[in-house]
Formats: structure tokens, C-alpha cells, sequence
């Protein structure tokens, strides 16, 4: 679903991919903006968290079609010399600025990041914008990154149901895979989900390694020799086969077996008997004190 | 400096990595001595240094860096060293008196929610080289700014918005604009909470600049408890890297404080043990 996802959106879709400390998802958004590009779409990005030296670095596709809108160098408005501000995201503001450079595609709107905006902008208010671009028209699709674990589970659930497709990324087992968790709405309502674990390559492009979670445990467990604990020892502890006999014939001293029952009931010839009598001064309860009373 | 600890970074003093976001953070322990081996290499490594100093006076950091063979007193006066004293700082501006004519960095404390945009205009100011300087100076090398440490901002009155603000305006100018570094220490006290982010505390912070950063070197003490001789642990976490290598890599190892210097080991590995 990972790859579908990066072919290509329907008009009006807004892909979400959630992040945490643990693993960025910075480099399966350039992944997404690399895919973008290779199909020649224009790619118009509002760049928060990274300078555009460092979103550029490592895209090996032409970026004649993908325009910096530089938010990172004064978002908000400090020195006087910023190109985007925080406070311009709004419609109005980025239908403008998209405007003015006129394409014959669609445009791809890729947002980095997503929180650097809720920080300073209150939610509902980013939810309206990110609701009118979907219904707008002014552009295709809008890719946007959020950090999760910087916001409210609440702030992170409403901006999420906005989204047509939602890709929770989290570090894998092995080293350079990750856990791509999808949450894809189509436009009928269905909602379909699927886990995949992927990796990103130098030139950004994503091998989707497994489909599910459970192929990816099955994977690892051949891979993972079974310890062997008589080996590398000083003394012999193995067994050969008539030991292994001998050992399973064995009966244990203490074990209630079938054999001990029938002959503890049966008494042997020769035994004793013993013949019980329950005398009255036997017959005393704890619990009733008064029981040898004469009453 | 740490010679160990400088092997496991891959940096030398002739040798820097540009353009990094070190973050150095501690939980329940003290990652301060982090601090003093960054101050003695990067002034090694010729580096113009821009030091924040809100928790502790000149002279402590001085008598430290003396042990560790570096002069904070002759950088300062070369021109090296830009030494922010916050305590003495924030004193002229608590008790303000007709004589002082100190900077306008600590203008925070007269109310925290205006946010921290004059300390940035602060540490640009000094980080940016004077162009028309005079002459004699020596060429130093690429700015770095170090602050210690970004909590106590919080304990101050300021949100930790506002401090995320800071190290973005500093990322953005330092770093990405003057290839310079940074290295800030953020300390946490308590447990790991699950919290929402909805209470902006410390834990909230150290998130956000774990984000930012591409560098974090985080410092616990022992999970198995006290020990005299292992005095915590450190975890090292590469979290950006450019062309190859895209995951980031985490090392573990545990160390000593000594008089002169601390040892870095992988676990298991302490002197004491082998």
C-alpha cells in the first residue's frame, strides 16, 4: 500500500505521516517529494523544520519543479528578512503564493512540518486551512509531516481525520527498516490498514521489505540461530541414544504413578490390617469447644 | 576535552564536523562535565565560542577548563570567548541600577512571556563576525554556541515554546547560515512520562529538541543503581546523516568522572570489572 500511496493521489487527498523522536520521518517525505518529481509534477514545499540546502540534499531528481517556500530561516518574522511567515498559513496566502508560479499540472503541496505550525497557530485553524485546500482545488494533494509525540493526542486525532491517508512510521527490528503503520479513506468511505515494513535507499526511493507484521516476525525467527546450551562447555552433558532410553524409562521416586496405586490398595500377603474404631474422645472439632460437654 | 569521547564522536580538533545540533541531555543526573569537555574542544579546535552560561558563575567554568588544560581567561580576553554570566546578568536587571549598562540578553526575566528574541539578538550578535574589526585579531573558525542549560529558561517563567523558538532561530543562523555549531543541555527530572504533551514541561522540550538536533548524547545513571566506579551511562544517538546511511545509529557506554578527565567504555567493560 506503501507504494500505491507514492505512486500517485486522487484530486483532494491529504497523506499525514506521524513521526516520533525515535525514527524521523523526514526521509519518507523526501521520499514522497522524489516520487513526486519523477513523474514531472510540480512540487511546492513550506519548509519549517529543515533549510532547503538540507531538503534538497540527497534528491537526485530534477528539482527544477520543486519551490522552497522558506519558513525555516524566519518563521516568525524576527529579523525582518522572512519569505513565509507562521502566521500566512492560510488560504489566502498560499493560494497566492502558489499562484505565482503558474503550472499546467496539479500542484503537490508538501508541508514540513505540521507542528512547527500547531505550535503557533491554534488547531481548528489549521484544520479549516488543511480542510479548504482538500475541497479547494488550488492544489492536488497535500503531504504533510507531524511529530506525535509534540502535541496532544487529541490535536493529533483531528488533524488525522482530516487526512485521506495516515502513515505512522516507527524504528523496525533491523537497522535500517522501519514499521510503516496505513490508514488509507477512499472517497466511497471504505477504510482499509495495513503495516509494512520498508526501507529508504540513498536516492530516496522506498523497498517495501514486507507486507505485514506477522511476515516480518517469521523472517527473523530462521534467521535467529537456536542457541545450542551443551556447547562450549568444559564437561560432556549430551546424551547418547540408550541413555536417553534409560533416562525416559526411569521411574521417579515420588511420583504417584498407576503401578504404586494398585498395590497400595490392594494389600500383599503378609501385610498388617489395620482396623480403626473411631473412639468418642477422637471425635474432637476445634472449632466447637463445648463438643465434649455431657449436655 | 575527552580523548575517548572524542574517538567515539569521530572529531578532533582538526577535524570538526560543520553545521551540527548537538543536544546533551541528562535524566536524574548531571550531564554537566559533557558540557566542559565541548567548551575546552571547541576552543581548542580554534573555534569562535559563544557561551551561555545561565547556571553557573565564570569562575566555576574557568576553574574546570584549567584542569582540563584551557584558559577561559585568555580566550575571553583574545576575543575567542563571548561568556554570557547569567546570574550576574539577571542580578543588574532585577535590582536595576543607574550604572549598569549591561545587554538587553536576560530582558526575559523582566517578563518571561515576551520570549527569548533578545537573547537571540544576543547570541547573533556574537556569533556573526565583525567585519571591520581591528586589526590583530586572529582569524577564528567556525562560531559555536553552547548553552547551559536550556531548563533553567523554564524554571524562569519562560514556555517551552518559546525556548523551542530560541533553538530554532540559533539552528537556523548558526548552524544552517554559518555552519557553526551548537550544543545545548537540557535536563529532565523524573520518570519517562507518557504524558500528552499537553503539560509543556521539560520532558516536552527535550522532544522538541530532540527533533531538531541531529546529535544526542543522553546521560542516565545506571539502571541497576548506585556503583562507585561506573558513574552512569551515556547514550549516543546520530540522528541526521547525509547521503548513506539513512537509520540512526545508537551506541551505549558507561563512564567515570575523573579529576582530570572522564573514561568512556562499552558496558561491562568498566576497569573496575575486567
Amino acid at each position: 500500500m506503501l507504494s500505491e500511496l507514492l505512486q500517485g493521489a486522487d484530486t483532494g487527498a491529504v497523506l499525514i505521516i506521524q513521526d516520533s523522536c525515535s525514527y524521523s520521518g523526514q526521509h519518507l517525505l523526501k521520499s514522497f517529494i522524489s516520487a513526486a518529481l519523477n513523474k514531472e509534477e510540480p512540487v511546492h514545499v513550506l519548509g519549517f523544520d529543515v533549510s532547503e540546502e538540507e531538503l534538497k540534499d540527497g534528491l537526485t531528481a530534477s528539482t527544477q519543479r520543486l519551490h522552497f517556500h522558506s519558513a525555516y530561516t524566519d518563521p516568525l518574522g524576527w529579523t525582518n528578512r522572512s519569505a513565509f511567515t507562521v502566521h500566512q498559513f492560510c488560504v489566502e496566502e498560499l493560494t497566492h503564493l502558489l499562484k505565482q508560479t503558474s503550472h499546467p499540472k496539479p500542484v503537490t503541496l508538501v508541508i514540513d512540518s505540521l507542528s512547527w505550525i500547531l505550535r503557533h497557530v491554534s488547531p481548528p485553524a489549521v484544520c479549516k486551512t488543511l480542510q479548504q485546500l482538500k475541497k479547494g482545488g488550488a492544489v492536488r494533494a497535500v503531504i504533510g509531516l507531524l511529530h506525535a509525540d509534540m502535541h496532544q493526542r487529541g490535536t493529533v486525532g483531528s488533524v488525522c481525520h482530516l487526512a485521506t491517508s495516515v502513515i505512522t512510521v516507527a524504528p523496525g527490528t533491523k537497522g535500517d527498516e522501519a514499521v510503516a503503520k496505513i490508514t488509507k479513506r477512499s472517497k466511497s468511505g471504505k477504510v482499509t490498514q495495513d503495516e509494512e515494513i520498508f526501507s529508504i535507499k540513498g536516492d530516496f526511493s522506498v523497498t517495501v521489505v514486507s507486507k505485514t507484521s506477522h511476515a516480518g516476525r517469521r523472517q527473523t525467527e530462521p534467521e535467529e540461530q537456536q542457541t545450542d546450551p551443551t556447547a562450549n562447555l568444559t564437561f560432556n552433558i549430551r546424551l547418547s541414544d540408550t541413555e536417553r532410553e534409560a533416562k525416559e524409562k526411569l521411574a521417579l521416586p515420588f511420583v504417584f504413578s498407576k503401578e504404586k496405586k494398585t498395590a497400595l490398595l490392594q494389600s500383599g500377603p503378609g501385610s498388617g490390617r489395620i482396623l480403626y474404631e473411631p473412639d468418642a474422645n477422637d471425635d474432637y472439632d476445634q472449632e466447637d469447644p463445648d463438643d465434649d460437654l455431657d449436655v | 576535552m575527552f580523548t575517548e569521547l572524542n574517538s567515539i564522536l569521530n572529531a578532533t580538533p582538526d577535524s570538526i564536523t560543520q553545521g551540527e545540533f548537538i543536544l546533551v541531555s541528562d535524566r536524574q543526573s548531571d550531564a554537566s562535565f559533557l558540557i566542559h569537555h565541548f567548551l575546552s574542544f571547541y576552543l581548542r579546535a580554534r573555534c569562535k565560542v559563544c557561551f551561555l552560561g545561565l547556571v553557573q558563575s565564570f569562575s566555576h567554568y574557568s576553574a574546570i577548563s584549567q584542569r582540563l588544560g584551557v584558559s577561559l581567561t585568555q580566550a575571553r580576553e583574545k576575543g575567542q570567548l563571548i561568556f554570557l554570566e547569567g546570574l550576574k546578568e539577571s542580578l543588574s536587571i532585577l535590582i536595576p541600577q543607574e550604572t549598569t549598562t549591561g545587554s538587553q540578553a536576560m530582558d526575559f526575566l523582566r517578563d518571561p512571556t515576551v520570549g527569548l528574541q533578545r537573547l537571540y539578538e544576543f547570541v547573533r550578535s556574537s556569533v556573526s563576525s565583525d567585519g571591520g574589526g581591528e586589526e590583530g585579531l586572529e582569524e577564528w573558525g567556525p562560531p559555536v554556541l553552547l548553552v547551559d542549560d536550556v531548563s533553567v529558561l523554564l524554571s524562569l517563567g519562560v514556555s517551552a515554546g518559546a525556548a523551542l523558538d530560541f533553538s530554532h532561530y540559533c539552528r537556523a543562523t548558526v548552524c544552517s547560515q554559518l555552519q557553526g555549531n551548537i550544543v545545548m543541555l537540557v535536563r529532565c527530572h523524573g520518570e519517562e512520562a507518557e504524558d500528552d504533551g499537553s503539560d509543556e514541561g521539560s520532558e516536552w522540550l527535550l522532544k522538541g529538541l530532540t527533533h531538531q538536533c541531529s546529535l544526542t548524547l543522553h546521560v542516565q545513571g545506571l539502571p541497576t543503581g548506585y556503583c562507585r566506579d561506573i558513574h552512569g551511562q551515556v547514550e549516543v544517538c546520530w540522528r541526521r546523516r547525509r547521503g548513506d546511511g539513512q537509520h540512526t545509529q545508537k551506541k551505549l557506554f558507561q563512564y567515570k568522572v575523573h579529576d582530570k578527565g572522564a573514561s568512556f567504555f562499552a558496558p561491562g567493560t568498566s576497569s573496575a570489572v575486567l
